[in-house]
């Protein structure tokens, strides 16, 4: 029993749930009190990892919290292992950095955003966290919702429309959710995690079958791979950048998180393959990725093109991981890490760019990279880590996704790795060459910028909106030179994935 | 039987009116109409003709219905109620700007 994995979840619900009373008292506290919840959550996940770094060194991390005291299988358990920690700090770290940004970056309707953006936190948290099925439905139809009106938060009629054809398919992937849940309580009598885990094999086949179909679909919906992917691009277009941010950064990796906990901790590997599905979804993903690099060399449209590419890299990573071996598990984790840190770098940097420009579109791009320069580089050392060049993180990752591939003698999978960094390439260096191109603007253009970019027109926001973007360019920097640095976390989420027994112990026996 | 038969035949309306009607609003209410489909089947299903899962003292029941499958549609109700609220919301907005809420004759909505 630690109460401070229930305090992770309840201390951004809390946060969402006063900043309108405080935008009631006095409109200015309210940012003292976003800066005060994230501090705190990260507070929390910071004592977390030094409490308990012995038992994180030994392989023998984990705590769990029973709600209202019932012990399971009857009541709901929040558990903690090693790889919903290192899911968790990377979360926590990503949504730290886009609220600071955000700061900066909203200039009006703030407390509607604050209070949807905590939310979003809270749900993304509860996910990670809890040993429970239904819990898990709860807390994605939560993220469903308000980053659905987070969609539309720009109020124009093309946000309006792609919120609203975001939420049709989410809802729908939410509703096939609801009925595997059920189906899954009707057969077996239980909701939690290990407990299903525990009696999922005893089941008949044709049931089995039913329901990791089901889920299947469902979780793909939302991750956005191939049949399902159409929603993603646009809504990734016209949300707000930090919007976006989150929307890349962190609830498409929550998303991988709960397939994985979903596929390896409650149905289980072995009754994938005995169902023949692991070899239909390799495929699938892989065609995704193909699809997303390929659709991302026609898009014209910056933002579009980064959502593109994502749908690319969230395919090799599920593909990656479903070769279910350790250096699969590896990069994979490796590359859900640095590819939180890239997309969200640079949406973030985007934000900042696209301030000087009229539109997201390639033409207009002209000349961003003369007016401001240390941003624009900024920019062009993320792209290059999303290429894949050396120094950078993007260059680790890839190479154990690359190497994973080989090591399976999965020649497909390893021509879509290096099929992605040759288009990304050419879809990248144009954009950084139309950066770079001369533009002259006459006083009128000087004034009417002015007036259409708010941001720029006043010095702490600026000074907040690049400094984030420089943290994320030193994060890709440094570790990329350190990645090691990330071996001990990854090396004990693999050994916690891996070990189904140890967790339905501990869940059940704790 | 008879249920499942009801439950097909409803999500398979739903499923008709979110694909086939241009009508935004139509393409809601088939969301919702799939959605009670679902929660029309797991409330049926979990009947098993007991009684009501509240226990008084000093009496004897033996055959209860579940209890929880229905709480747990009483979330799935409540969540759908959102979501259609949100989604109505924003097609109100959408007919603000564009002036229709035809599917085929908004830009934006299909590429």
């Amino acid at each position: 029993m630690d109460i401070r994995i229930l305090l992770l979840i309840l201390v951004p619900l809390g946060t969402a749930f006063l900043i309108p009373f405080i935008d009631l008292i006095n409109a200015k506290l309210r940012r003292f009190f976003v800066l005060l919840g994230i501090l705190l959550e990260s507070y929390l996940i910071i004592s977390i990892i030094i409490n308990n770094f012995q038992q994180l060194k030994n392989g023998e991390f984990f705590l769990q919290y029973y709600l209202g005291g019932w012990h399971p299988p009857l009541g709901i358990t929040l558990a903690m292992d090693a790889l919903s920690l290192v899911f968790a700090v990377i979360t926590a770290l990503s949504l730290f950095l886009i609220v600071i940004y955000s700061i900066g970056y909203i200039g009006h309707h703030e407390g509607k955003y604050y209070v949807l953006y905590f939310l979003i936190a809270a749900a993304s948290m509860g996910a990670i966290l809890t040993a429970d099925m239904f819990n898990i439905y709860v807390f994605i139809e939560m993220l469903t919702i308000t980053s659905g009106a987070l969609i539309g938060f720009k109020r124009t009629q093309e946000a309006s429309a792609a919120a609203i054809k975001y939420l049709i398919y989410n809802v729908l992937a939410g509703l096939l959710f609801f009925l595997g849940v059920l189906i899954i309580y009707f057969n077996l009598g239980t909701l939690n995690m290990a407990d299903i885990s525990q009696n999922f094999a005893s089941l008949e086949s044709g049931i089995q079958l039913f329901i990791s179909a089901i889920f299947l679909t469902a979780i793909l919906i939302k991750m956005g791979i191939f049949p399902f992917l159409f929603w993603l691009p646009k809504s990734y277009d016209t949300a707000p950048s930090p919007v976006t941010a989150v929307l890349s950064g962190v609830l498409s990796k929550v998303y991988i998180y709960i397939f994985i906990r979903i596929f390896w901790t409650v149905i289980g590997f072995e009754t994938l393959e005995a169902l023949n599905l692991n070899v239909l979804l390799l495929d699938l993903a892989l065609l995704s990725s193909f699809f997303g690099h390929v659709f991302a060399l026609q898009s014209n449209n910056i933002k579009r093109l980064l959502g593109y590419s994502s749908i690319g890299h969230i395919g090799m990573i599920t593909a990656v991981i479903m070769l279910n071996t350790e250096a699969g598990f590896y990069g994979g984790l490796l590359h859900i890490i640095s590819h939180m840190f890239m997309k969200a770098g640079l949406f973030v940097a985007c934000g900042y760019l696209l301030q000087y420009t009229r539109s997201h579109a390639y033409r207009d791009f002209k000349g961003v990279g003369i007016r401001n320069r240390s941003v624009f580089i900024a920019f062009i050392a993320l792209l290059l880590s999303m290429i894949g060049m050396p120094p950078l993180l993007g260059f680790a990752s890839k190479w154990y996704v690359l190497m994973a591939f080989l090591e399976a003698r999965s020649y497909f999978g390893a021509f879509i790795v290096i099929f992605g960094s040759l288009t990304a390439v050419i879809y990248y260096l144009r954009y950084i060459a139309k950066g770079f191109e001369e533009v002259k603007l006459t006083e009128d253009d000087l004034k009417e910028e002015i007036y259409s970019r708010p941001l720029l027109s006043v010095l702490y926001r600026e000074k907040i909106v690049s400094f984030i973007t420089y943290a994320y360019t030193a994060i890709i920097v440094g570790f990329g030179l350190g990645f090691r640095f990330f071996d001990l976390p990854l090396r004990m989420s693999i050994e916690s994935l891996m070990n189904v027994e140890r967790y339905i112990e501990l869940v059940l026996g704790g | 039987m008879f249920n499942n038969l009801i439950f097909i035949i409803l999500f398979m309306l739903g499923f008709y009116a979110l694909i086939m009607k241009t009508n935004l609003i139509k393409n809601v209410i088939g969301l919702n109409l799939m959605e009670a489909a679902v929660f029309f089947w797991v409330i049926a299903f979990s009947d098993i003709g007991g009684e009501v899962a509240i226990h008084k003292m000093g009496e004897e029941v033996t055959k209860f219905n579940d209890p929880v499958p229905q709480a747990l549609t009483l979330t799935g109700i409540v969540i759908g109620a959102s979501t259609a609220a949100l989604l109505l919301t924003l097609i109100i907005e959408l007919n603000k700007f564009s002036g229709t809420i035809d599917r085929d004759q908004l830009e934006g909505l299909n590429d």
